[in-house]
């Protein structure tokens, strides 16, 4: 009771300086940071979204700025080109590609956690295809997938095709979950370091073995860094463009055909500006949406502050 | 009228960003042509980097002797590259000052209208319109008087058949209907060895078979805003184009996974009759194989499909009218400059030099007839003037997209050794569908 009574005053003092903190906080000095802020995310984004309502073409690319407004016609175009096609391939390959890299990463990580001759080595040799840029892996992929390559003779199949039909999309998985899984390891390895000692020593003392430990004490610690790193990983599939462009081309078979595939093809071949920033602004839409609910859904902020709030 | 002025300065703002890192912008210096730069964009050369490399030093001091003023190269890779180049100069109104563009895109740049049209003043400056080759000058604009496209170089297309397998099969001569060239194809293929040598998967050459076959039947594909995709012609040319490797089986299955330059690298082992579409860029390669001294160019076919003469309304186009011509830009600031390069390297010297260099064929007829005597390039140099120009509309870059749509959406089928013709029709009518809306939107 006597405590209780004590420490009200004292929240109420406390309260008080931070909101004086909150402010007097000198915000002025984000102003460089939001100033290129502006200059390249929110002018640009501006600009699209512009773009998208006016008829942008070869046509009128020369006097873009009188190009005729047509309102949401670019939108309506855009669905009937193709677009939820392309959104569809674009999520579940990103998705699957995520699911399957987790474990791998996670594995990954584990296994380079203790110490051990030649570890160094292992964790040089996991990055290699992080390091690797995406044209050089979709290069050497598709000579490998060729109908003549090595993969047809090593499989003792003669001209199946990995680069085109519905099997293209299984390619585009495979190529990219190779590509891809570092990251999900660096993450995990990132995360396991932080664990903090005692964390193992009182595992140790409590006598647990490896298994119950891994999966009661271990991975609770990772929820935090692998579902930020699922975020950003899934998002990255979503984006990537090298990928697919140098391994299928373009125009590419309709079972990759990608959404960044899609809005490069209608921008740079078929030259209607106006209907491809439509294409990327309802994708960005229909992506954020999920992608706010995810947000919402895990919170990230993983500090005890953040939590409260 | 404000928010206008506010999107227009910061696009500008944006716009000139780009450009900076793009490294481009203009130099417009001094009164007088020394000190002044010349801005070029040209295509860069993969197959002959350093020759290309002394080639350009070689132009930009001759020019520099000329005028005083320097030449500054500015290279792009594809052809996409470029255009994404065009786009951003058209929008800023500067950029390079002279541009080199492939044919088929000459229409989609004339669309923009940021290049210089040419009178009878400009073609003096250069050296007269005469100096051409009759045919180069097919896709320099849509008519007469509206031409922004000056002949630079040009690339038509031959096929290269192994002389001595064809001696084997008692083939005398190549085949000049197409009917032939797939019974001369049958008779070639045995064992390991193949009639033909095609690249299903490249994103360029399978409209180009299509296009010649309808334009030979008689129908040029556009015809004013009206798109005739969805004809007999073009379906019959589908169908012997897959037919080669379903029906006839005179192609390596692999061919399904072919780019043009893997089938000249199948051609070159010196198995396969024919290589269906190549161009003189090839020699080199080709003397490098097995084939080294056993090939010779040979006209493509110019009778169409199912027919043993070409009809009345058919025309004789051995090839797309291919090459690159030279656009100089409308807001270049040094444009007496420009015209002054052009003349330069439209000069027959310049251009039997960059012939030697690189194989690709003059644009300027004298130089183009000095050619002619050489065997292995009469052929060439007579599909050059057998060139016929695809339409000229800025819709041509979707249709021609279109096109290759169809073969690239047909691979698996083609893959698993059957395609019917129904399925060929329904690919088709979707081409249909978007180079018909594509010719809509033109202006």
């Amino acid at each position: 009771m006597a405590t209780q009574l004590l420490s009200r005053p004292e929240e109420k003092t406390e309260r008080r300086a931070r909101k004086v903190t909150e402010r007097q906080r000198p915000l002025w000095l984000l102003a460089p940071g939001g100033i290129l802020m502006v200059l390249v995310i929110l002018i640009p984004l501006a600009l699209a979204l512009w773009i998208s309502l006016i008829d942008l073409d070869q046509y009128t690319l020369r006097r873009w700025v009188e190009a005729p407004f047509i309102g949401l016609a670019n939108y309506a175009e855009s669905l009937d080109a193709g677009l939820l096609h392309s959104i569809w391939i674009s999520v579940s390959f990103a998705l699957i590609a995520t699911i399957v890299t987790v474990p791998i990463g996670i594995a990954a990580a584990l296994v380079t956690q203790n110490a051990y001759r030649g570890r160094g080595l292992v964790r040089a040799v996991f990055l290699i295809p992080y390091v690797l840029p995406s044209f050089v892996v979709a290069t050497v992929w598709r000579t490998m997938l060729q109908p003549d390559g090595i993969v047809n003779s090593l499989l003792g199949q003669e001209n199946s095709l990995w680069l085109s039909g519905s099997r293209s999309y299984w390619t585009l998985i495979l190529v990219e979950i190779w590509a891809a899984w570092p990251f999900i390891y660096l993450m995990s390895l990132a995360a396991l370091q932080s664990v903090d000692h005692e964390v193992h020593e009182a595992s140790a003392v409590d006598g647990v073995t490896w298994w119950p430990k891994l999966i009661k004490v271990i991975l609770p610690y990772l929820r935090g860094p692998v579902l930020l790193a699922c975020l950003l990983a899934t998002l990255n599939h979503i984006n990537n463009f090298t990928l697919p462009f140098v391994l299928f081309g373009a125009p590419a078979p309709d079972n990759v055909n990608v959404m960044p595939m899609l809005v490069y093809v209608t921008s740079f071949q078929g030259l209607r500006f106006g209907l491809s920033a439509a294409m990327a602004v309802a994708s960005l839409i229909i992506i954020a949406i999920p992608l706010f609910v995810y947000l919402r859904a895990v919170r990230l902020d993983v500090h005890e502050e953040g939590g409260k709030r | 009228m404000r928010t206008r002025k506010i999107m227009a300065l910061a696009g500008a703002t944006v716009l000139a960003a780009a450009l900076t890192a793009c490294g481009g912008g203009d130099d417009s210096g001094g009164g007088s042509g020394s000190g002044k730069t010349l801005d070029v964009l040209i295509g860069a050369n993969t197959q002959y980097p350093e020759e290309f490399q002394a080639w350009q030093k070689s132009i930009s001091d001759k020019f520099k002797a000329q005028t005083g003023a320097t030449v500054k190269f500015e290279t792009f890779a594809t052809a996409n590259d470029e255009l994404t180049k065009i786009q951003t100069s058209v929008v800023a109104g500067s950029g390079p000052d002279v541009y080199a563009v492939g044919t088929t895109m000459t229409p989609t740049a004339y669309s923009t209208g940021a290049f210089v049209k040419m009178g009878d003043d400009e073609w003096k400056k250069i050296g007269g319109k005469d100096k051409f080759n009759p045919a180069t000058l097919g896709i320099s604009g849509p008519d007469e008087n509206n031409q922004v496209g000056i002949p630079w170089v040009s690339r038509p297309f031959v096929m290269a058949y192994n002389t001595e397998l064809l001696k084997a099969a008692g083939i005398d001569k190549p085949a000049t209907t197409w009917d032939e060239l797939t019974q001369q194809a049958k008779q070639l293929t045995k064992g390991d060895q193949h009639g033909l040598a095609i690249a299903y998967k490249d994103n360029f050459d399978p409209w180009k078979f299509v296009w010649g076959m309808s334009v030979q039947a008689g129908n040029p594909l556009v015809d004013g805003k009206t798109a005739r995709l969805q004809d007999p012609t073009v379906q019959k040319a589908y169908q012997t184009y897959f037919g080669w490797l379903t029906n006839d089986k005179v192609v390596d299955p692999a061919a399904v996974g072919w780019t043009n330059p893997q089938a000249l690298a199948a051609f070159a082992k010196g198995k396969t009759g024919y290589f269906m579409l190549t161009t003189t860029t090839a020699t080199n390669s080709l003397e490098q194989g097995a084939v080294k001294g056993k090939w010779a160019f040979a006209l493509l076919p110019t009778v169409p499909p199912g027919a043993t003469t070409r009809p009345a309304n058919g025309v004789e186009a051995a090839s797309i009218l291919s090459g690159d011509n030279l656009l100089v830009a409308d807001y270049s600031k040094n444009k007496d400059l420009a015209f002054q390069y052009v003349k330069l390297i439209t000069d027959p010297e310049v251009q039997l030099d960059y012939y030697q260099k690189f194989g690709n064929l003059p644009a300027n007829a004298s130089a183009l007839q000095t050619l002619a005597s050489d065997q292995r390039l009469a052929p060439v140099t007579e599909a050059a003037k057998k060139s016929v120009a695809t339409p000229f509309t800025g819709g041509w870059s979707d249709i021609q997209l279109a096109l290759t749509n169809v073969a690239v959406q047909s691979l698996p089928d083609l893959a698993k050794g059957s395609l019917s013709p129904a399925q060929i029709d329904s690919r088709i009518a979707t081409a249909q569908k978007s180079a018909q809306s594509a010719l809509d939107r033109a202006k």
